[in-house]
């Protein structure tokens, strides 16, 4: 608890991330839940798990997936994996951790962008001339925020949602589950709007009205507002979930492609709780950021190409 | 005939003073499977608290209203009501809401936007329209966790009491104010919320405000929470304070392009 306490202190009286600090890596253990860890393993290895595992059952019948939540098999650097020989391996002030891409599919590992976007996300225009959208405290988007910081399932018996919360920046997903239609195309949020179904013991997540403010990682990856994003939530042993999110955009990326990695369950002795996050609230460096020449994303590069 | 007539009109009376039998107010309230009151949907005030929640005229872009406090006093101690009066002067600036700040509690609760109710045996969460703003209230029993805590939308623990959630919430900042009007609270700010559900569409909200450093006394706000009835309806997002860097961002666009 003290550790906790002490990173809210900072939260609110420092800054939130300092614009251009590494993130910490979590650990990524050798198996879990009978798996390997390399992103691709694990995830062709959870496919099977899956067939077989039976999750615990809330009264409704539906599958369980309550409780308190941490990315594993994830590094927030680039969804492409970082490669040994890469430059900012061995960066002095901000050294990135070498790591597996999260991509899946397809086989090559990489975004299949269409030609024009492929020099604006991967550390290009995005990241030289553009800070990172949660620097200026906005939602890390979807599924961004599956990949950091702790979250909490929750399931209203009524099982016409599911509520989704992370820390990160008191985010919240409302998922609706009572087959109503989404709104219209130019009702566009930051973090979508997501309806959900069950298939077997998967929550499939659908996110559509995406405003496409924000990246899929610290190396500024993209999609546009056209973008459909498709999770799979799939409990593979008590303690673990299969997630996976296909990303699909006519705009920016000339295929559908998926990412992978696990949500393990926090078994925090004493157990666990969801602390504020406020961050705007605290924050102080936005003025210096525009001073040295940075700007803000919303979209821009995209929007106004 | 006369003392018929009598009988009657005293049957007539007792039937439409009577209060309403306790099953048929059971029925008018929807239920969640384990027997409480669903306070579920998507909820939101009618009434100009946001603005000021006492009595006050009309000003431009101000409507008129009736205040949400019993008694209409905001039982001020005299430091404090000097820094209330110095709040509604240079509110224009001075209002933690132009800054696009979590609004706090309760404030939170009657801005002019709708706000979603989830619930489960376990946990009642609002998650808010207003700057994506959330309430996760404990209803498994667990007290506070040991302060000093100082969040922007506190820290909530309830108990059903009857068919009335009850919500302690204290940990709160110095920083939010309860108006546009300048009413404010220290971080000693501490809450007893009542949400009693007057029908399916309806939520008798009562908060009682307590706060050793500001005020001379506990004080009471109450209001109406209206389902939000439409049937496409959604909570969608307003991000007030990434809107204003937005606006900022396009105009220095704007400039060098």
């Amino acid at each position: 608890m003290n550790t906790r306490r002490t990173d809210l202190v900072i939260a609110l009286t420092v800054l939130i991330a300092p614009p251009f600090a590494a993130a910490q890596t979590p650990e990524r253990p050798p198996i879990i839940a009978g798996c390997p860890t390399e992103n691709l393993a694990f995830h062709t290895c959870a496919l099977q798990k899956a067939k077989t595992f039976t999750p615990p059952r809330t009264p409704s019948g539906k599958p369980n997936l309550q409780g308190y939540w941490r990315s594993r098999l994830t590094q927030a650097f680039s969804v492409e994996g970082v490669a040994e020989d890469h430059p900012l391996v061995k960066d002095a002030v901000t050294p990135w951790d070498v790591a597996p891409p999260e991509i899946v599919e397809p086989a090559d590992r990489k975004i299949p962008y269409q030609p024009w976007a492929a020099p604006i996300g991967r550390q290009g225009v995005n990241f030289r001339e553009y800070v990172d959208p949660r620097t200026m405290c906005s939602t890390a988007g979807v599924p961004r925020l599956a990949l950091q910081d702790p979250s909490q399932i929750l399931q209203p018996p009524t099982d016409d949602h599911v509520l989704w919360l992370h820390e990160d920046h008191h985010q919240f997903r409302v998922i609706a589950m009572d087959g109503r239609p989404r709104p219209g195309d130019d009702v566009r949020m930051w973090n979508g709007f997501s309806r959900g179904r069950w298939e077997g013991n998967t929550l499939v997540i659908e996110t559509t009205n995406l405003n496409a403010h924000t990246w899929l990682d610290d190396s500024g990856n993209f999609y546009t507002d056209t973008a459909r994003l498709t999770e799979r939530l799939t409990p593979i042993d008590p303690d673990t979930i299969h997630y996976e999110v296909t990303l699909e955009d006519p705009k920016a990326y000339t295929r559908p492609w998926k990412v992978a990695w696990a949500l393990v369950r926090d078994r925090t002795p004493g157990g666990y709780e969801l602390f504020e996050e406020a961050c705007r609230e605290g924050e102080r460096d936005l003025g210096r950021i525009r001073e040295q020449g940075y700007k803000l994303y919303f979209g821009a590069p995209w929007r106004f190409r | 005939m006369r003392h018929g007539f009598t009988r009657s009109m005293i049957a007539v009376a007792v039937l439409s003073v009577a209060p309403i039998p306790a099953t048929a107010q059971v029925s008018a309230v929807p239920r969640t499977p384990d027997g409480k009151p669903n306070l579920q949907g998507l909820w939101q005030v009618l009434n100009t608290a946001a603005w000021d929640i006492q009595d006050h005229s009309a000003r431009l872009g101000v409507p008129a209203g009736q205040g949400v406090i019993e008694g209409n006093e905001v039982p001020y101690q005299p430091s404090a009501l000097a820094k209330k009066r110095e709040n509604f002067e240079n509110r224009a600036t001075a209002d933690p809401e132009t800054k696009g700040y979590l609004p706090g509690v309760p404030r939170g609760m009657y801005m002019p936007f709708p706000f979603q109710i989830l619930q489960t045996p376990t946990h009642v969460a609002m998650t808010f329209e207003y700057a994506q703003g959330v309430r996760l209230i404990y209803t498994n029993g667990t007290p506070h966790p040991r302060g000093p805590i100082n969040w922007w939308m506190g820290d909530s623990r309830g108990r059903w009491e009857g068919d009335t959630l009850v919500v302690d919430v204290v940990h709160f900042t110095d920083q939010t104010w309860l108006d546009r009007a300048g009413n404010f609270h220290s971080d000693e700010l501490h809450l007893v919320e009542r949400y009693t559900m007057a029908g399916p569409d309806h939520i008798n909200y009562e908060v009682t405000v307590q706060d050793p450093k500001v005020f001379t006394r506990p004080w009471k706000m109450s209001m109406v929470l209206y389902r939000r009835k439409e049937p496409n309806v959604r909570l969608l997002e307003y991000v007030p304070g990434l809107l204003m860097e937005e606006e900022q961002a396009e105009r220095e666009r704007r400039k060098t392009n």
